[in-house]
């Protein structure tokens, strides 16, 4: 049998569940407090990896570029897929990269992995940067077949094609629901509605027992990890980091605040007769409707 | 840099089967009124430029030119029908590295001319993605997410990019986007790095994808005259192999447009989130209204109950930029302290209340009556306060 070769690319996130994420009284995230984590979407990404590795058989390697230790991401991202191999590209010369050096990077660390790979895996977007370039920008820099916003894929080992659907999100229009068949080698960015089913009881087994294994190894997970610098990957020195980056961040501020378009009343809650009002004001706004 | 190399903005235009997308028009707003300014001030001659791909696309030209464009560069053939990333991505870079398409732009610099100085495309479905590969390909830099842009002359020392020297970048388009916590401005420019201890490297085109609903496009111009220029590409017969093998559309799984009332919640549920859901359920059931979230409330900030979780925490329901657009004849914004990007989401509501400890949150400059309190102590009297009421009020 013929397995699949994947890959998932993920990145280390700051932790924005409670408890773990802190806010500066200005309303914007106070970095160093909050603790960082495997990205959401980086583990959807790793899930629909895991999808693969149950119904079809694959090795998966998981790569990340990270300045800070993300061994915690790298072994919750194991242990969501029941990774092979993990793999941390780390190098002070990679600092300040933006997304064509970031993808740079890690189209280097995917070329890294062992042997040629059939499907890659990212997630949607990261949930601090948000860009959502970073996915299809690897996928073009390795030359794959392109697929954003995935919500469900299967694939033949036959013909060796990839079928997925995909959501498109376009303002102004209902979403469309694509599907679309595609040769591999893919690059998959995976939507985050994205959830796998495993049909039978024969897969439910080996989906139960792959998870085991993953969360044994996911134990020992450094005996799996690989960490490569600058050198170690053979990227361009010019092409990585502030240098390989076309952009810069020039200027953060505070968003402005907007022209008031209302001027609002203020009504006190604990007082029933502004309740009351409130309310009144409520059944007006309806009743303006009506009249209009 | 020198001035010819690098001239005009190109709009990638978005469309389905023919209908344009509100986004396109916007854009083309945009570069137009940016290109009124800088061709006057720079006293130059650049053009608009909109990049439409597809089959069967009829008067779409016609259309750009009246909102905007001066020049529509066409590709209507059956492989572009559906959208497909590489295949679109490799057109759109042939375009824009293409100089005799530059020739029928504008004869004057068709020599001299190598890429495009600007580049927009749409941040949603499609555009996001295109303009990733795009610029992957093109080798420059992109801006995600933008809701502002602005062209000038920047005097710019940068550790890295000028080697630590003052260096004048001129004609920098300034990409204003938002970060995720709805607070900061980023302004994000593409510069060509001019430190002498690398390789000198100039980045052209400066792009970005910009956000559905942040720019007007122009009125239109019916006397308008423009250039429609047919570019034939050359399609790898390889990505043919990529295949669309259906499409539908489907409805979003929340629905605000058939509710009189919507009813957001934000940060302010912290304390119990739980509890201050179901609070929020219970008054949204007596006025009959869908309900919303702000931006962080999607990213698993809070825990809560998975039935809550799944029900109310997800993107689908949020309103904002990066969420729908909702204007309904009542919005309640509870424990939403008022974020642009969520503003500007809610803003076209009729009639807004907002429900919040603090009486100057921003919410209050978009809001009819601020309801000042702790969501906890304030929804429980107004929920009785509407049965109280409720016969009387007829919300659909």
């Amino acid at each position: 049998m013929t397995e699949l070769n994947l890959a998932v690319v993920v990145k280390l996130e700051p932790d924005l569940s409670e408890g773990n994420i802190s806010y500066n009284s200005d309303g914007t995230l106070n970095r160093n407090k909050t603790k960082n984590t495997l990205g959401p979407h980086s583990k959807i990404a790793a899930q629909a990896a895991f999808y693969a590795k149950v119904k079809y058989g694959a090795k998966i390697s998981v790569g990340t570029m990270s300045g800070h230790a993300a061994n915690n991401a790298l072994q919750i991202a194991m242990e969501t897929c029941d990774a092979d191999v993990l793999q941390l590209y780390s190098d002070p010369k990679f600092a300040g990269a933006d997304t064509i050096g970031t993808a740079e990077v890690l189209k280097n660390g995917v070329e890294k992995m062992k042997g040629k790979m059939d499907i890659v895996f990212s997630g949607h977007r990261a949930t601090d940067g948000e860009t959502g370039q970073v996915g299809p920008q690897i996928a073009w820099k390795l030359g794959y077949t392109f697929l954003g916003n995935v919500i469900s894929y299967d694939v033949n080992l036959e013909k060796r094609t990839v079928i997925a659907k995909r959501l498109v999100n376009l303002r102004g229009i209902p979403e469309i629901i694509q599907e679309v068949e595609a040769p591999l080698p893919v690059f998959i960015a995976i939507d985050p509605s994205y959830k796998y089913y495993f049909n039978t009881v024969s897969l439910r087994l080996t989906a139960e027992k792959y998870k085991r294994e993953a969360y044994e190894r996911a134990q020992h997970y450094s005996d799996f990890l690989q960490t490569f610098n600058r050198e170690e990957l053979g990227a361009d020195e010019t092409l990585v980091g502030l240098i390989g980056s076309p952009t810069i961040v020039y200027n953060v501020q505070r968003v402005p605040k907007g022209k008031a378009t209302r001027s609002a009343k203020v009504l006190d809650g604990s007082n029933p007769e502004h309740i009351q009002q409130t309310v009144t004001a409520i059944k007006e706004a309806f009743a303006a409707m009506v009249i209009k | 840099m020198t001035e010819e190399k690098y001239r005009h903005v190109y709009v990638v235009i978005e469309h389905v089967d023919g209908k344009l997308l509100p986004v396109s028009l916007e854009m083309l707003g945009e570069a137009r009124r940016l290109f009124d300014d800088f061709n006057k001030r720079y006293s130059s001659t650049e053009k608009v430029v909109a990049i439409v791909l597809g089959h069967n696309i009829g008067t779409l030209p016609k259309t750009l030119i009246e909102y905007g464009a001066d020049s529509v560069v066409i590709v209507d053939q059956p492989e572009l029908h559906d959208l497909i990333n590489k295949i679109h991505t490799k057109v759109i870079c042939q375009i824009c590295l293409d100089k005799e398409t530059a020739a029928k732009i504008e004869p004057r610099y068709a020599l001299e001319f190598e890429r495009p100085r600007y580049m927009f495309f749409a941040a949603d479905g499609i555009g996001r993605h295109l303009s990733s590969t795009v610029l992957a390909e093109l080798d420059s830099g992109l801006a995600s997410d933008v809701n502002k842009l602005v062209i000038s002359d920047l005097e710019i020392s940068h550790p890295v990019k000028t080697g630590g020297k003052k260096i004048m970048y001129k004609k920098t388009l300034e990409m204003y986007r938002v970060d995720f916590s709805g607070f900061l401005w980023t302004t994000i420019l593409c510069l060509d790095n001019t430190n002498e201890k690398y390789p000198p490297r100039e980045y052209s085109p400066q792009s970005c994808n910009v956000i559905p609903g942040a720019f007007e496009p122009i009125e239109p111009d019916l006397s308008r005259k423009g250039t429609v220029i047919e570019f034939h590409p050359t399609i790898d017969e390889e990505d043919l192999k990529i295949k669309i093998l259906s499409q539908k559309f489907v409805e979003s799984e929340v629905d605000f447009e058939n509710y009189k009332a919507v009813v957001g919640f934000g940060r302010g549920i912290q304390e119990s989130p739980e509890r201050n859901i179901k609070l929020v359920e219970e008054f949204a059931k007596h006025l009959n209204a869908q309900i919303g979230i702000s931006l962080p409330i999607s990213k698993n900030v809070f825990s809560a109950s998975p039935a809550i979780t799944s029900t109310y925490m997800i993107p689908a329901r949020v309103i904002g930029t990066s969420g729908q657009k909702v204007s309904p004849m009542l919005y309640v914004a509870i424990g939403i302290s008022g974020a642009m990007q969520h503003i500007s989401g809610m803003e076209e509501s009729q009639f807004v209340i907002s429900i919040n400890s603090d009486e100057n949150a921003p919410i209050k400059d978009a809001s009819d009556i601020l309801l000042k309190g702790r969501m906890e102590d304030v929804l429980p009297l107004l929920t009785d306060e509407l049965k109280k009421q409720l016969p009387t009020i007829e919300v659909k």
